[in-house]
């Protein structure tokens, strides 16, 4: 299978969902890569800009690449929220 | 048919819906139709299916569809050359009260061969508050005159019985009058327009035109979507209202040539009228994918074939009647919008052919802010801060958002100058500018939003009251694409005056500048009075990539132009600067910090 893209910053390739910096492989084509990914979350209020009534439990969630921290995604939700879920079929 | 011949007909169709808006503008007294654009025309097929769809707020532009076949079952046998109907019934058709649909059957030697349909936000409609936004509202009988369909004009004479009826139920009657009458103007222009084109080509030719404008676009976008890769993507939107906080959530499908909207998931509806009803909801999602997937191909019920949308029933994007749904345009159909530009900014930004095309999520959270009360001509006065429609670019993949850059839903929109609204309301801005830090961070930074306050001036009657649904201040919803963050949050803020009059600036320049108590408010009606000040803040458009990947030098032209903080710089991307010049050892340094906290492999400082 050639290499072809999946977002702005991964690529299929293999049959695997990859990060599109390194060639890491995260999850198999068709899966939820969000998972495999490398968490970490930063309070929304802490951020320069944000507003007078933001939400105090809002949090920026980045999923980055485990083999080289690229950024893959970002996207803000309540800590009870799951993970949105953007999947390309084989 | 004729490849000429069929040109000229669709090239012809888009000038008579331009000269209709024109039209509508040229009669209108109104700023939110003049100024912001808060309209909408388009033509019909005879069955009322759309055949082109004009410029304005485009997520009208399947709902008067609605309205067409609503009226044409309803009066059906009674629908006669030179009628006009009124329809803005959320639960039959329209999007809410205050946005009224005019539909104008047009017959060809007796025979109905289309429909002309617009739509303008009136100036009143004689809900429980002001200007047709009521957030006081707790249920659909509270928000104002709603009609499933009226004969306002019977063979081109106006009913002065129906006409007189509406006028009683509405403030400001004489304005009102006006928005209908320009509407009225509007599709008498469209249907003269449209008439001569048949007559000139022919009712046979001009039908089978329209049949091939409409299969020409619905071939045209099921190629589009054969391209663009099968798959899901996710979005979730925020909508909170005193505390309440509301969801709605979207998983888009893309199959082959086909697009599902799932909305399943979304919140229970709302006591409070930020609910929409389906048609709304299915507006809601083609505002987008309009200018996002059809950006060169007509407007048409060809579009629409081959989309599909779930919403369930009793939900927040399909409430059930007699659910609240006035403030429907800038609550749950604005998320809709947002929702459906952000799942197809993914897929966009999947495909290598159209990954230039993907866009963070623009402008996300209107804040309607209606002003009523006596101005300083002894008139009364209801209208909109139009400040709303300013609104903010989204990133794209390849470069910035637009600054106060506008909105995907309503190509046209734009905000008045200050002076038009200082002449019609006795306020006085202290300021108005684009907001620091709102634009969504990224490698391409989304747009800024702005930031403004208003003090009441020349009052008679010692100041003006504003009705507020400003959902949307504690969740940002702009939401960035490929790692790029979000746009910034609104504000609302009523800086109560000391009551001693004593250190009040009436000319600050900023709101840690002006004087007095601030509390944050949101939802409901307020005074401006005295030396209080109103101050609002609004969003961003969201970011594309990673900040840490923007450009050092244009991260140093933003701190330079006032677009972001040396905060921001410092804290978001990266970037280090002293007297407005980068050092660039404590760059690399900072940056290193902030990869590596991502990864968990140590805590930036």
């Amino acid at each position: 299978m050639t290499r072809r893209r999946a977002s702005q910053t991964l690529v299929l390739d293999d049959g695997q969902v990859c990060c599109s910096a390194c060639g890491h492989g995260l999850v198999p084509i068709g899966q939820s890569w969000k998972p495999r990914a490398r968490l970490s979350s930063v309070a929304v209020a802490s951020m320069p800009g944000a507003g007078l009534g933001i939400d105090q439990r809002l949090e920026l969630r980045l999923f980055t690449c485990p083999a080289c921290a690229a950024l893959l995604d970002s996207e803000t939700a309540l800590p009870e929220d799951p993970f949105l879920e953007d999947i390309i079929y084989a | 048919m004729d490849p000429i011949t069929f040109s000229i007909i669709r090239h012809r169709l888009f000038r008579v819906v331009e000269e209709a808006v024109i039209t509508l503008k040229h009669v209108s007294g109104s700023a939110i139709t003049n100024e912001g654009h808060d309209l909408m025309v388009s033509l019909y097929r005879a069955d009322g299916s759309l055949l082109m769809g004009g410029v304005g707020f485009l997520h009208h532009l399947t709902s008067a569809a609605e309205a067409c076949k609503a009226v044409i079952r309803r009066f059906q046998g009674q629908i006669n050359e030179g009628d006009i109907y009124l329809l803005n019934d959320p639960y039959t058709a329209a999007l809410h009260t205050s946005d009224i649909y005019l539909v104008s059957p047009i017959h060809h030697n007796g025979v109905l061969v289309a429909w002309s349909a617009c739509f303008v936000h009136v100036f009143d409609i004689g809900a429980m508050n002001p200007g047709g936004f009521a957030p006081d509202a707790t249920d659909i009988y509270s928000e104002g005159f709603s009609s499933p369909g009226i004969k306002l004009v019977a063979g081109g004479e106006l009913r002065q019985d129906v006409w007189d009826t509406l006028l009683n139920m509405v403030r400001g009657p004489e304005m009102v009058a006006l928005d209908l009458r320009s509407m009225i103007a509007c599709n008498n222009v469209a249907r003269e327009r449209t008439l001569a084109l048949v007559e000139k080509y022919g009712p046979e030719t001009f039908d089978q035109a329209c049949q091939l404008l409409i299969a020409q676009s619905e071939q045209r976008l099921r190629e589009r979507l054969s391209e663009l890769p099968d798959g899901q993507w996710q979005s979730r939107q925020y909508v909170d209202v005193k505390g309440t906080v509301h969801r709605v959530v979207l998983t888009m499908k893309k199959q082959g040539d086909r697009l599902i909207f799932d909305f399943t998931g979304s919140s229970p509806q709302s006591k409070y009228s930020i609910n929409c009803s389906k048609w709304a909801s299915i507006g809601g999602l083609f505002a987008p994918l309009f200018p996002l997937l059809c950006y060169d191909i007509v407007w048409n019920e060809g579009v629409i074939r081959p989309i599909e949308m779930i919403a369930p029933e009793g939900t927040i994007v399909n409430a059930t009647r007699p659910a609240p749904v006035s403030v429907a345009t800038v609550g749950a159909i604005q998320s809709v919008n947002n929702a459906a530009c952000s799942t197809i900014g993914k897929m966009l930004a999947a495909s290598e052919r159209y990954a230039d095309e993907a866009t963070a999520v623009w402008h996300a959270n209107h804040f309607a802010i209606f002003m009523f009360g006596n101005n300083q001509k002894g008139n009364q006065t209801i209208g909109i801060l139009t400040e709303t429609f300013a609104g903010a670019g989204g990133a794209r993949t390849f470069g910035d958002g637009v600054d106060v850059g506008g909105e995907i839903p309503n190509p046209i929109s734009r905000m008045a100058n200050v002076e038009t609204i200082e002449a019609t309301f006795p306020v006085r801005y202290l300021f108005r500018r684009r907001l620091r830090d709102s634009g969504g961070p990224g490698r391409y930074r989304g747009g800024t939003g702005g930031e403004m306050a208003i003090i009441s001036h020349d009052a008679p009657d010692g100041g003006i009251d504003y009705v507020l649904s400003g959902k949307g201040t504690k969740f940002p919803m702009s939401d960035g694409l490929g790692g790029g963050y979000s746009g910034s949050s609104n504000d609302y803020v009523w800086i109560h005056a000391p009551k001693d009059g004593r250190n009040t600036d009436r000319f600050a320049q900023t709101l840690d500048g002006i004087t007095g108590d601030k509390e944050p408010i949101s939802w409901g009606v307020f005074p401006l009075r005295g030396d209080d000040v109103l101050y609002v803040r609004w969003n961003g458009g969201g970011g594309v990539g990673d900040p840490l990947e923007r450009s050092i030098d244009m991260v140093r032209d933003d701190v330079l132009g006032r677009t972001i903080s040396d905060e921001a710089a410092r804290e978001i991307y990266g970037v280090v600067l002293k007297d407005g010049k980068v050092e660039p050892d404590a760059t690399a340094e900072r940056r290193k910090a902030l990869r590596s906290a991502r990864a968990g492999l140590e805590i930036a400082q």
